[in-house]
């Protein structure tokens, strides 16, 4: 089943990436608007050669995962206080909503005059931008908790962080997961986009070079590599743990 | 010596916009090492009786006395064993059982030391590594028992424990429960809607009449164990005890 959807993926690629090479092959749009797919993989391997491309990867990666971190454990222990104290949902929750719907590139005014054009300012922008969908997934996550674990686990005496170490947070476990891959979406979004603006290394920054030298390829060899690597970490982190959990959780 | 005093317990439920008096004065009393079983018609309240003496709900009238002091909250000297067990799926089998140990803060090896003795008893010693999405229902009752009584507790709550169980492993059970109590001498408190169930186990059944709930009679069962469901001997006083309950089911 697997090995034919992939033969499927396969396929579909090889068909995509031929009738890419054909358009560019009649010359509708003029090269410099619509390059060919061999022109992109040439400036893929250049820009790899001389290493830029892996520290760019390697430098928005680097801001992706520390937001990331501050979000989710933010995220997380805001969404358990929303979803436990009730004042602080009726107050602060009614905030986070509105929060929530800020674009993160909406934060980097704000960011470049706090932080400056620093890497503190973009990792701001990744953090708060995608902070409160871990929130409000944890908060879902914890309201919709089997009760009975959570007065069997209070029974057993076990109370305050104790109970949101040992129990909140495990059983929320399948709620917090599609959290957390919203607010990886939302993080890598912010990390481009502040990147973008900022202009200060990463992969929005080499995105931003490329348009400044009218050189398209390069523009769509790092949207590629974008695209690439959150399959990636989709795939290789995200998948594997939901798989996991949902199994444990019986929920499979 | 009284373990456990029920005076004059009241608890109202609030329905849409009218108060519905759940427990209309429930008085009881056990003795340290009784095996008291409830039955009543669905919805009396038993359970929420049962909850209430656990400490996860609080009368609206009266008060529990457990050796002689008011209970306030919940506390692992009267450990619940609820319906579907409440297990916790994150955790494996023996990690379920040292649950309570582990908020004690007892170190690892010593809980490993007295998990053992329980899983042993209960005969999960081959599961102890298993997750309880593996387990049937059966086994998840043995483990949710097991889990209640390494917290070696003066009182040990049941809520209809065995009915989800199929017949056979509940039968198996009833004898098992029987042992366990004879070894341990804990005081009991099990409810049940089984009349059968109720005379198997109980030294003492206590009727519930119908909303608002008070004890209607209290039945002593004074017959050698291990008993069995199948037994003759039983069987008029399970008359007897159905007779007193025929009248409040159709109140209902």
């Amino acid at each position: 089943m697997k090995k034919i959807t992939l033969t499927k993926q396969i396929i579909f690629y090889i068909a995509l990436i031929s009738i890419w090479q054909l358009v560019s092959m009649t010359n509708i749009w003029p090269n410099n608007l619509f390059p060919s797919p061999y022109e992109v993989a040439e400036d893929l391997v250049y820009t790899a050669s001389d290493g830029s491309l892996f520290f760019g990867i390697g430098t928005s990666i680097l801001r992706l995962i520390i937001g990331l971190t501050i979000a989710i454990v933010g995220g997380m222990l805001l969404g358990i206080f929303m979803a436990r104290v009730e004042i602080v949902n009726q107050t602060i929750g009614s905030l986070v909503l509105g929060l929530q719907s800020i674009p993160s590139v909406a934060w980097v005014p704000l960011a470049i005059l706090w932080f400056g054009l620093t890497d503190g300012g973009i990792i701001f922008v990744t953090a708060i931008g995608s902070m409160f969908a871990v929130t409000i997934a944890t908060y879902t996550g914890v309201k919709n908790i089997n009760p009975h674990y959570i007065e069997a686990a209070r029974n057993m005496g076990a109370k305050g962080t104790q109970l949101a170490i040992y129990v909140l947070i495990p059983a929320a476990f399948p709620y917090l997961i599609s959290g957390f891959k919203q607010g990886w979406a939302f993080a890598w979004r912010g990390v481009i986009g502040a990147e973008l603006l900022f202009s200060f290394l990463g992969l929005g920054f080499l995105l931003n070079v490329g348009r400044q030298l009218n050189d398209i390829s390069q523009v769509f060899a790092i949207m590629l590599v974008i695209m690439m690597v959150g399959i990636a970490i989709d795939g290789v982190i995200f998948k594997r743990l939901e798989n996991k959990v949902m199994s444990r959780w019986g929920l499979r | 010596m009284t373990k456990l005093e029920a005076k004059n317990i009241v608890k109202y439920f609030k329905h849409d916009s009218h108060r519905l008096t759940a427990l209309g004065g429930v008085n009881l009393q056990i003795e340290d090492g009784e095996f008291v079983c409830l039955v009543g018609p669905s919805g009396c309240g038993k359970s929420t009786f049962l909850r209430i003496v656990a400490g996860l709900e609080t009368p609206d009238e009266g008060e529990i006395l457990f050796d002689g002091k008011p209970v306030t909250t919940t506390g692992p000297e009267r450990i619940i064993v609820f319906q579907e067990g409440a297990l916790f799926p994150w955790l494996k089998v023996q990690d379920n059982v040292e649950f309570g140990l582990k908020m004690a803060g007892i170190p690892k090896e010593e809980r490993a030391q007295i998990s053992k003795r329980y899983l042993d008893m209960m005969q999960l010693t081959k599961f102890a590594d298993s997750y309880t999405y593996q387990l049937s229902t059966g086994m998840k009752q043995r483990v949710a028992i097991a889990r209640a009584l390494v917290m070696d507790p003066d009182v040990l709550l049941m809520d209809e424990p065995f009915a989800a169980l199929d017949a056979q492993t509940r039968d198996l059970l009833l004898v098992e429960m029987q042992l366990i109590w004879e070894k341990t001498k804990k005081t009991i408190l099990f409810v049940t809607h089984n009349v059968t169930e109720a005379t198997v186990l109980g030294t003492k059944v206590a009727v519930f009449s119908n909303r608002p709930s008070t004890i209607k009679k209290i039945i002593n069962v004074d017959y050698k164990r291990p008993r069995l469901v199948e037994d003759q001997n039983l069987f008029p006083l399970q008359q007897e005890i159905l007779s007193e309950l025929r009248p409040e089911v159709k109140k209902s």
